[in-house]
């Protein structure tokens, strides 16, 4: 029997709405008890004085990409585990679009054998993945893939990670999604539109003179597909949400009942296009980095609920890849073991938010976008927490990183905020 | 020579030059078309010194004015091709910057078809803590400021020959013609010809000219929502860039025109660009005859303008396009083979007053 006692830390819960400080008795991985001080223990439990850190739920990652099978020098299985754990994330849905694509049941077995049972990764505390399996064959949108086959083996929900351009398809699989009942993920990026753009069009974009991917990449396919489910009805998440107008869309789809979430990502949040006069390479996104609208917007949704989620969508890219002009850059950037400390540096610190608000982002509504019991700090319930220490400065380098890739464009900077072993 | 002071360490972008740095560009590069007017056009300024032109987009005119001027100011000179190079076996541009480090260069001149790249090699090259000058020779379609600078000394020169400077253009009229939005050579220009003061008016169709333009010199609102403010912009501190608008010492005029009349009325220069075939197949254009039609500049279209009026154009030109022939020939209204002239004086004037610090 293994007891771990946690004192004066500040709890947070967002299933109860819980911000307080308490103490934390954890017995064989299970949550014995919550009081505010606990004076009844076992006598072999190891005590822990939690003073100034935060004991929080499991974060919850919407959509990563790992870089095996396919792609190991971007990232193996184990090194983005290690990074999901040291980034506080407890669950971690994986995007199909690795080599070979995850669009048929040997993808999800394959998974499911790499990190031992459940999906729970062989060695105790580490994170648990989940797979979307592929709505079309190869994510290529061409082919449907045999869903109700990938259902049965266990893929946590279905997405390409990639816009599907035919109306047709997209019509068909959310007829044929209704009778799934897992959640189905879509990009809504419209290719043609959005030709080369790597930064969102706009007076930036003009200024340093990069390829620009017009809002409208966005907002066209977005509001075609929310006629279509006006329709056909069938529950949809929205990845990826990144321009204003594109919030606005969503805002009044669901005031007029859509069944829909939305998400959108934490680089979205935190940046906007005037960064990218550095021309790093690392903020070269897809879709592109916003305006400064886009950004108040995505913010704004947040805040009023028409956003549910933080996706953390994090992807590696080796130095080679990403070293080369900013627009010939493969898009994307690595995000697990910076997301929770700069978002909470920048919006909770700052007191622009409560702290159970970004837990809400991280933790409780991602997990019901999965259409999963979010994790919780109730007596009975798994220890699924994470112990974050909010003023711990570190130094973001390739070395103090677990992911296998450093493309990040806080790279070589300072920044406050871990997660602790727990 | 006049002595001046120069703290400018790469030239990536002519956003945040300021009056006295193009004064002190124009002012050397009188000297220096002094210099090439001499029997003896070599002067032992950079003497020692290594110049690269790392051209990773193909080049002729720029690559050969730059050298040339490198060889007049006496440094020594190397050319990097792509074709030639390692990039296709897997380097990186900036190893590629690194290997001509190494090899001691003190100022690299760099092309590129994206934007950007200078000032990602500028930014290794101060990590590094090197003291290597990085020049933007053309990156995408974001800047071309040796362009934009030989253009300002041409028309500066042609109204004060002795002396040239920024003043000589308040309340001048420039119109920019032609495919303003693909092009870098345009955006330097808006910087510094707003920078002196003059009136400058662009004109294009929409598709080659969005409305985004008309609040191109403005200083832009990091946060327009009100509710919010700078704190919700993290503690992101890249590598320091460049700002984009400093106060202007003038107030700066720009103005956007679908239709050539308005931007030619009365103008005392018009500047032609290039347009690229390939904007047709990306349908921003229906045809270049509707274009020549709507855009082209003619010997009729220029009646409008000041009786004056002097035609400039970057090169190379696309005869009966943008410009009809026998205008790009005539000396009376043609300053293009000033603008390849005055190329080499204030290229080196460039390189000089970036180079002059390092001995």
């Amino acid at each position: 029997m293994s007891s771990f006692l946690l004192q004066h830390a500040r709890l947070l819960d967002p299933t109860s709405e819980t911000d307080r400080t308490a103490d934390v008795l954890i017995v064989d991985g299970v949550i014995h008890a919550v009081e505010e001080t606990i004076a009844a223990f076992p006598s072999e439990a190891e005590v822990r004085d939690c003073t100034g850190l935060v004991l929080g739920t499991g974060l919850v990652d919407l959509y990563s990409h790992s870089g095996e099978p396919g792609f190991e020098d971007r990232e193996t299985l184990h090194s983005l585990m290690a990074a999901a754990q040291a980034g506080g994330f407890t669950r971690l849905a994986l995007l199909p679009d690795t080599h070979p694509a995850v669009d048929n049941p040997s993808g999800v077995e394959w998974l499911r054998s790499q990190v031992g049972g459940e999906g729970r990764g062989k060695g105790g505390s580490v994170p648990q993945l989940y797979q979307w399996g592929a709505l079309t064959l190869g994510a290529k949108g061409e082919h449907m893939t045999e869903l109700m086959e990938l259902a049965e083996a266990g893929v946590v929900g279905f997405a390409d990670g990639q816009p599907i351009a035919s109306g047709s398809l997209l019509r068909r699989l959310l007829e044929y999604g209704q009778m799934l009942q897992k959640p189905i993920a879509l990009y809504c990026c419209d290719r043609g539109l959005a030709g080369n753009g790597a930064v969102r069009e706009g007076l930036e974009s003009i200024r340093l003179g990069l390829p620009a991917s017009p809002a409208i990449a966005e907002t066209v396919p977005l509001a075609a597909l929310l006629e279509c489910i006006t329709e056909i009805k069938t529950p949809v998440h929205l990845m990826r949400v990144s321009t204003a107008r594109g919030v606005e869309l969503i805002r009044s789809a669901k005031a007029q009942g859509l069944p829909i979430t939305a998400s959108t990502t934490w680089m979205h949040l935190l940046l906007n296009v005037t960064a990218a006069k550095s021309y790093n390479p690392s903020l070269h996104l897809d879709p592109p980095i916003g305006n400064p609208t886009d950004q108040a917007a995505l913010l704004q949704g947040i805040q009023d609920g028409t956003i549910d989620a933080i996706a953390i969508d994090h992807t590696p890219l080796t130095y080679e890849e990403k070293t080369v002009a900013f627009s010939e850059s493969p898009a994307g950037a690595i995000g697990l073991e910076l997301a929770l400390p700069l978002l909470w540096q920048t919006f909770v610190a700052s007191g622009q938010w409560t702290a159970l608000s970004l837990w809400h982002s991280l933790s409780s509504n991602p997990a019901r976008c999965l259409h999963q019991t979010p994790p919780s700090l109730t007596p009975g319930q798994p220890a699924e927490l994470i112990l974050f220490d909010p003023q711990k400065s570190w130094k973001v380098a390739p070395e103090t990183l677990k992911s296998r890739s450093s493309n990040t464009p806080w790279l070589g900077q300072e920044i406050q905020g871990r997660v602790l072993q727990l | 020579m006049v002595t001046t002071t120069w703290n400018r360490h790469h030239v990536i972008s002519l956003a945040d030059f300021q009056p006295d740095e193009y004064d002190t560009v124009l002012h050397t590069a009188a000297s220096f078309r002094e210099v090439l007017s001499r029997r003896t056009k070599k002067v032992p300024a950079l003497q020692g010194q290594v110049i690269a032109n790392l051209f990773f987009e193909p080049s002729t005119r720029t690559r050969s004015s730059f050298e040339l001027a490198a060889k007049r100011l006496s440094a020594d000179t190397l050319n990097f091709a792509p074709g030639t190079s390692s990039l296709t076996k897997g380097e990186t541009i900036l190893d590629t910057a690194k290997t001509y480090l190494a090899m001691g260069t003190d100022i690299m001149v760099i092309r590129h078809r994206e934007a950007g790249v200078p000032l990602m090699i500028a930014n290794e090259m101060d990590r590094l803590e090197t003291r290597v000058g990085i020049f933007n020779a053309g990156d995408g379609l974001h800047e071309h400021p040796s362009q934009a600078l030989l253009d300002l000394f041409t028309i500066c020169a042609l109204i004060d020959p002795e002396k040239p400077r920024l003043s000589l253009l308040k309340d001048k009229k420039i119109a920019i013609v032609g495919d303003i939005l693909h092009s870098r050579v345009a955006r330097s220009n808006i910087w510094s010809l707003t920078a002196s003061g003059a009136e400058v008016h662009l004109a294009a169709p929409p598709t080659l000219l969005p409305k985004l333009f008309a609040d191109f010199v403005h200083p832009q609102q990091p946060f327009p929502d009100k509710k919010s403010n700078s704190s919700t912009f993290p503690s992101l501190s890249l590598t320091p860039s460049l700002p984009h608008s400093l106060t202007p010492s003038l107030p700066r005029k720009l103005f956007l025109h679908w239709s050539l009349e308005p931007a030619l009325q009365n103008a005392d220069f018009v500047m032609t660009l290039r347009l690229q075939k390939e904007r047709m197949t990306q349908h921003l254009l229906p045809s270049l005859r509707e274009y020549h039609q709507r855009y082209g500049i003619t010997r009729e279209r220029l009646e409008a303008c000041h009786p004056d009026v002097k035609v400039l154009h970057p090169g190379p030109v696309n005869r009966g396009v943008e410009i009809s022939s026998d205008l790009m020939d005539d000396p009376k209204f043609s300053l293009i083979s000033q603008q390849v002239t005055s190329g080499v004086a204030v290229r080196m004037a460039l390189l000089y007053l970036m180079g002059s610090g390092k001995s």
